[in-house]
């Protein structure tokens, strides 16, 4: 049992929740976006976060049969919205079909706004988390002094 | 280490970072869908601690669950947080003074 290891668990929730905020950037800058890689209009993106057991660089394999309950976080997958792309009536578009609509991206901005909010707020809880343990560490580094 | 109060405290302290680690994943996991808080019976594990035993954590009850089955609240998790780092600073500051008085007789049996 480190406090090392503390550090990798907070670093991992920092590292999903930034994924998760890219992600979410990426929804907001794509939600006009008509044309992508695939065809057809931007599909929405958000992140699935699933607990993972998280090992520190030095950590022994005792050390982690000791303590595998407890674990940090991963981004488990991607999940892409597949329902029916908006259809939006705009005859002068050069995407638009012979009726005059053009498939749009289903984004609706505002709750991607309020997504982003929840992962920063999220990030910013790690952070705490992880420097109340580097100043648990620095108090027991200062017993040498 | 130097007496049965240092040994205890270093305990304490072990089982401090122990529920920290614990808490520090606990907030990891707030936004993992299914996912328990988690914690340690810190009265009961002081004392297998003590004897030399392994903290063991266990889920709470009785926290409200969310849509998607996590019931980690914040709240909680940043109270324990900032409690285990004052207590952690507290055995550190009695370690070091118990340390400080072994220096003294040290010192004080030199010039004598």
């Amino acid at each position: 049992m480190s406090l090392f290891s503390v550090l990798s668990v907070s670093a991992s929730g920092m590292a999903a929740q930034r994924t998760r905020a890219e992600l979410l950037v990426e929804n907001i800058a794509n939600s006009e976006t008509t044309r992508t890689a695939e065809g057809g209009p931007y599909r929405r993106k958000d992140a699935i976060f699933s607990s993972d057991s998280v090992s520190s660089a030095f950590s022994s394999e005792l050390d982690a049969q000791l303590n595998g309950s407890v674990t940090g976080v991963k981004v488990a997958g991607i999940s892409v919205d597949n329902s029916e792309p908006e259809r939006r009536y705009m005859p002068g578009h050069p995407d638009a079909d012979a009726d005059g609509y053009v498939a749009m991206p289903r984004v609706n901005p505002a709750e991607d706004m309020v997504d982003l909010m929840g992962a920063s707020r999220s990030y910013q809880a790690n952070v705490s988390a992880m420097s109340a343990v580097k100043d648990m560490i620095q108090h027991s580094i200062d017993l040498l002094r | 280490m130097l007496d049965r109060v240092t040994d205890s405290l270093e305990r304490y302290m072990d089982l401090l970072s122990a529920r920290q680690k614990i808490v520090a994943s606990n907030i990891a996991n707030a936004d993992t869908p299914g996912f328990k808080t988690k914690d340690l019976n810190f009265q009961s594990e002081f004392a297998s601690a003590l004897s030399g035993s392994q903290p063991q954590a266990s889920e709470v009850a009785g926290l409200p669950v969310k849509n998607d089955g996590n019931n980690v609240s914040l709240d909680r998790e940043a109270r324990l947080l900032a409690e285990n780092a004052l207590r952690f600073n507290l055995a550190t500051s009695l370690i070091k003074e118990q340390i400080r008085m072994v220096k003294e007789a040290i010192q004080e049996g030199k010039s004598s």
